[in-house]
């Protein structure tokens, strides 16, 4: 057991799941409006790739993530424009986004840097680690909390603001009523579409995030397919979360310690298949005791009709 | 004339959308660095060029076809099936371990694996339907979180109960079945099995299904205005539970002909980096659920999948371009949905603008 649980352990959780807790907001974001958003994992995957490739044609990492930022808002705006003002199933685009990311990364790899498989150049800059001066001394949480990158403090910020905005602010008031009953919300005089442009635009800027915790964050590389399911982790973490930014932040941290868990059975050669298994299986549990709720009746919305 | 028209009109928009799909794709080989004519004259040899890569092709296409023959049967019934993935490897897996370990003679046990595939699918399935139709638990995420719980466990199986151990390679595999369980090759020399034959069968049985049947007339009704089937004494929860193990089944049959006709052993994650039950699903959706049109869109989306390996072998374009191809035309296609949407909604307008 000693060898299983220690504090890098736990250092490790809060690294891992960044990209999660991000694109998971960004889903919560897209899911309190109706739009059921599972196009996470393209747009994670885009992001994870155009900010290697802002790094290396910038040089800069604060440029690279801007350059992700920008490339995911593209794609973002055509999610939102098919979905929203042409009607389309948000599944299906969705789905069609995934593929079109998987495709396109894959293809850009080869165009752009001739390679296969993974890129990887000795000249870029990943993401700085923060040690935090007074924070860092402190025995047992210092470890834990000190020498992440930005993105990680970063991403516990925005759920904070998150849940301000909600519940704290007319202009979230106004964002969740859009969501709940968007025909209500329209006859007041709120321009339901504009909230649902914000939220999926935002989800793109969130996963762009994401996206260059994954590539910059640890080791400055992007590989084929690197996102590996996270953006469905991240959309299950909504989910369980209730689409809450408190709920998604927690379901996040336990998702972090599962894959941490995950990392540390592998090196020691035990099987990962359960550990991995078992976000999925918490969720499926969970929907069991959640199912009145908003977004789940939207995603129902969805799935009565498939045509 | 008229009746004409009216056979054609369900064309324009798919045929519209291929065209904008070769667009894009004509825009990512320039990108690229290649020539567009050269690269497309390329995949289409990739694809058909001879009759070794039309068998290639046709092979590839037979899991697809199933698989988009069942999310096609779901989707009409109105249930949102996205669990294919697992469903066709559950099939995959249940067809590799009746073929290791049955006794008997190979046609029986060939057989048998198939219905082992169809039933395991079928269960897998039916599980979620079950789910939603007792306690209310989303199909739509049911089905898509089973997925991995499914990829999981059979790569858990064959990585450690079932591994291969007789061979140097330290891949997680199950043992290769033996030849007699083989399914028979249409051509000898070629890719092709006899799978294909099932699939285009199967297609065929179920369009006649849905379009003159009892059955298929309920599982439109249902899918077409839940209300109304309902108010005609349709039981939705026996419909979802029959309507997910077809569809389920389906997948499976499509993983266990995979497994017999061309794999010969499950390996682990073969089946999901191939891609072939998201293409199922997007034939489909490209076909709108329409049997025979699946099989079409199958053969299309399976076509430009290999005609994407051509390109791969005989140009500097790679062989993604395929895939943003197929994107591309889900894309465009899905705004038909659309379409149709505003021209119903248009008597209408007390819906108001929201939704």
């Amino acid at each position: 057991m000693e060898q299983l649980f220690d504090l890098a352990l736990l250092n490790t959780a809060l690294r891992v799941l960044t990209p999660i807790l991000l694109a998971a907001l960004g889903g919560a974001l897209c899911a309190r409006v109706g739009l059921f958003n599972v196009g996470l994992e393209g747009f994670m995957l885009l992001g994870a790739f155009s900010a290697i490739a802002g790094n290396y044609f910038f040089g800069n990492v604060l440029l690279a993530i801007l350059f992700a930022i920008l490339v995911v808002l593209v794609f973002s705006f055509m999610f939102a424009y098919l979905s929203i003002n042409l009607k389309a199933n948000v599944i299906v685009v969705g789905i069609a986004m995934n593929a079109l990311a998987a495709g396109l990364t894959t293809f850009s790899l080869r165009a752009l840097f001739d390679v296969k498989g993974a890129f990887y150049d000795k000249e870029m800059v990943g993401l700085p680690k923060w040690n935090i001066p007074v924070l860092e001394d402190i025995p047992v949480v210092g470890p834990i909390l000190s020498g992440h990158t930005p993105l990680v403090y970063l991403a516990f910020l925005i759920a904070g603001v998150m849940w301000y905005y909600f519940y704290r602010t007319k202009s979230g008031f106004r964002f969740l009523a859009s969501g709940e009953n968007p025909l209500a919300a329209s006859s007041l005089g709120l321009r339901v579409q504009r909230y649902q442009y914000g939220a999926v635009l935002a989800s793109g800027v969130l996963c762009a995030l994401a996206g260059a915790q994954l590539s910059l964050g640890q080791l400055t590389m992007f590989t084929e397919g690197m996102t590996d399911g996270r953006g469905f982790i991240a959309l299950v973490a909504t989910m369980l979360g209730q689409s809450g930014p408190l709920g998604v932040t927690a379901s996040s941290l336990l998702f972090g310690f599962m894959e941490a868990i995950s990392i540390r059975f592998q090196g020691l050669a035990l099987p990962t298949h359960f550990t991995q298994m078992l976000p999925y299986i918490v969720t499926i549990a969970a929907m069991f005791f959640f199912k009145d709720k908003s977004f789940l009746k939207d995603a129902q919305k969805q799935g009565s009709s498939s045509r | 004339m008229n009746k004409w028209m009216k056979m054609l009109s369900p064309l324009v928009q798919p045929a519209a959308a291929v065209l904008v799909g070769l667009l894009v794709g004509a825009v990512a080989i320039v990108i690229a660095g290649g020539e567009v004519l050269e690269t497309y004259k390329e995949m289409w040899n990739g694809a058909f060029g001879g009759f070794y890569f039309l068998t290639n092709t046709l092979s590839r296409a037979t899991p697809i076809i199933l698989v988009g023959l069942g999310a096609a049967f779901a989707f009409r019934a109105g249930f949102f099936n996205l669990g294919a993935p697992g469903q066709m490897i559950f099939g995959a897996l249940a067809a590799s371990l009746v073929g290791l370990y049955m006794p008997g003679p190979g046609w029986l046990v060939s057989i048998a694996a198939l219905l082992a595939g169809v039933i395991a699918g079928g269960l897998w399935s039916v599980m979620a339907g079950y789910f939603d139709a007792r306690f209310a638990v989303n199909l739509l995420i049911s089905t898509l979180l089973l997925n991995y719980i499914a990829d999981l466990l059979a790569g858990y199986l064959v990585a450690y109960p079932l591994k291969d151990t007789s061979g140097s390679a330290a891949m997680a595999q199950s043992a290769m079945l033996d030849k007699s369980v083989w399914l028979p090759k249409l051509f000898s020399g070629m890719p092709l099995h006899i799978g294909f034959v099932f699939a285009v069968v199967l297609a065929v049985i179920i369009y006649v299904l849905l379009k003159r049947s009892v059955i298929g007339y309920e599982v439109r009704m249902l899918g077409g205005n839940p209300l109304f089937a309902l108010y005609g004494g349709i039981n939705r929860g026996t419909m979802m539970l029959g309507a997910m193990f077809f569809s389920g089944g389906l997948a499976g049959l499509g993983g266990a002909v995979e497994i017999l006709g061309s794999q010969y052993r499950y390996i682990d994650g073969a089946l999901t980096t191939a891609d072939y039950a998201w293409t199922g699903i997007m034939a489909a959706l490209l076909a709108r659920s329409h049997p025979l049109g699946t099989l079409a869109a199958a053969l299309f989306l399976a076509a430009l999948q290999t005609g994407g390996q051509g390109v791969e072998r005989n140009t500097e374009v790679p062989l993604e371009v395929g895939a943003i191809i197929q994107a591309a035309l889900i894309l465009f296609i899905s705004a038909r949905f659309t379409y149709d949407f505003l021209k119903r909604r248009k008597g209408s307008k007390s819906h108001g603008t929201a939704v």
